[in-house]
């Protein structure tokens, strides 16, 4: 019978480095905070739906997006004013409230801001859901808002030149412009009836969003410095409600755990009788 | 006495060291993510486990040491080492069954295709204007006024870049042009972001059809331009073989 050696007093110190290791590879945490999503957490009391500037607005997670001018489609603009965009998000669990906040050195009447989302599961080109030569793509959602407008406008895309206001008007949207910056706020339903037209939000599930600024200045040419295409654009980003707290999580760990335990004492029981 | 699983556990610690720290420094290399790299030490643990189990001589070197240590044999300063390992085990069970049930914040995992394969069309397409000093010089005055608001300066780096995701491609990059032929360039300045098939997510490339803009023999010229201008070459046919 083979002799078997007695282990020393160094190896457990290796299996402890191994646990280790496996912490620090196969084991980390799948729940870090990303930067490329809006999130917008849930509110107990009133949703700041028309008020830009609402106190509870402090209390949302702001995420910084840089923007570009739009160059993909032909009528293109080379410089655009708004370099980027901090997006926060609150909702009551029924509507969602998005605030779009970015620096404009003057107030405009044509000064404008959007937001664009897909509709439904199939994809959607960002500029205006151009058609994709081996995708078959989907339309757009845009929520806009101008400033001599004062409110916002639910509409509808699917390529350049088919944007049009939709027959149902879901969206609202309120500016204010303060010390060189525009804070609008874009509401709706997370729910609506028109499924084919509008983007429809499922907590905890992330959506596609993009961004649109117009600086609305006029040029001596007596035309706004930025209109149509020629904007200030993002692509795709990632939106996403909060879900209500869910305590099932914590449930699966300590089942998990007793599992595990009973495992454990069953193993050593055995090995304790094998000996 | 624990020579048996030192050597083990050795192997992997340095398995693991080579490919957190030395992989990525490996030219044309990248860092592997965390899931990758504890796929290979679950491989490697794999591997030494059955070596250890070729004999039943072995396989006793090799386990009686955790037997013995599980149950509590071993005695003396293990002992309380054996305690800590039967507490953390279930601990990290249920730290990674919450983590793979609770909601994550991190959006969906991309897996985008960087550079996917072309219509069948255009698969070995030759340039067909001569490669002279003046047709380069127009692609690259070409390229200045078309191309370099988001390519920048061959860098992927252009004043309009920021915005996109994907971001433009840096030409200078040995991965991006460099490793591709010219039919390939052809058909992406031609047809754009939306030209890609599922694979490369044309839905987020803000890359214009340029179709629209530029005539194929001006398209040639860009590329001409563009290879110039980055100091790199096609690849081709006969380097591919």
């Amino acid at each position: 019978m083979a002799r078997v050696r007695r282990p020393g007093a160094r190896w457990w110190v290796g299996a402890v480095g191994l646990v280790g290791l496996c912490l620090a590879t196969g084991l980390q945490p799948a729940f870090s905070q990303q930067s490329v999503s809006v999130r917008a957490t849930l509110v107990k009391g009133a949703l700041p739906a028309d008020d830009p500037t609402a106190a509870v607005w402090a209390t949302a997670a702001v995420s910084e997006f840089p923007m570009s001018p739009q160059v993909h489609w032909p009528v293109r603009i080379t410089e655009v004013t708004a370099k980027s965009v901090k997006v926060r998000g609150l909702h009551d669990g029924t509507t969602v409230a998005i605030l779009v906040e970015y620096s404009d050195p003057s107030e405009d009447p044509d000064d404008a801001a959007a937001l664009e989302f897909m509709v439904g599961d199939t994809k959607a080109h960002f500029a205006h859901g151009q058609p994709m030569a081996q995708v078959e793509g989907g339309p757009v959602n845009i929520w806009y808002w101008k400033n001599k407008d004062g409110k916002g406008v639910d509409m509808g895309a699917k390529g350049f030149g088919t944007l049009k206001p939709h027959a149902h008007q879901d969206v609202k949207a309120k500016g204010v412009y303060q010390g060189g910056a525009w804070k609008v706020v874009f509401s709706r339903p997370f729910h609506t009836e028109h499924v084919d037209e509008d983007t429809q939000f499922k907590p905890g599930e992330f959506a596609s969003i993009a961004f649109a600024i117009w600086d609305g200045k006029k040029t001596d040419t007596g035309q706004p410095k930025e209109k149509g295409s020629e904007k200030a654009i993002s692509s795709w980003w990632y939106f996403r409600a909060d879900a209500p707290p869910d305590y099932s999580p914590y449930m699966y760990a300590l089942l998990a755990v007793a599992l595990a335990l009973g495992f454990e004492l069953v193993l050593v029981r055995r090995l304790k009788k094998g000996s | 006495m624990g020579g048996v699983l030192v050597r083990p556990i050795i192997l992997t610690v340095l398995i693991y060291l080579f490919l957190k720290f030395i992989v990525p420094t490996l030219p044309h290399s990248a860092p592997l993510p965390s899931s990758l790299i504890f796929l290979y030490l679950m491989l490697t643990t794999a591997g030494i486990v059955i070596f250890a189990t070729l004999s039943g001589a072995s396989k006793d070197a090799f386990f009686g040491p955790i037997f013995r240590f599980l149950t509590g044999e071993s005695g003396g300063a293990l002992s309380s080492a054996r305690y800590l390992v039967l507490a953390l085990f279930p601990l990290l069970v249920g730290w990674q069954t919450y983590g793979s049930t609770a909601f994550s914040d991190a959006p969906p995992a991309e897996n985008r295709t960087i550079h996917p394969a072309p219509p069948g069309e255009y698969t070995g397409l030759s340039n067909p204007v001569p490669k002279t000093p003046d047709n380069i010089m127009y692609g690259k005055g070409l390229y200045a006024s078309r191309c370099s608001p988001c390519h920048g300066n061959f860098d992927g780096k252009g004043f309009a870049a920021p915005g996109f995701t994907p971001p433009p491609a840096n030409f200078k990059d040995p991965t991006t042009i460099a490793m591709l032929q010219e039919s390939f360039l052809f058909w992406r300045i031609k047809k754009g972001g939306v030209g890609l098939p599922v694979e490369g997510m044309p839905w987020k490339s803000a890359m214009p059809r340029w179709e629209l803009e530029l005539s194929d023999e001006d398209i040639w010229k860009v590329i001409m331009g563009e290879y110039d201008g980055a100091g790199q070459k096609p690849r081709t046919w006969d380097e591919s073989e």
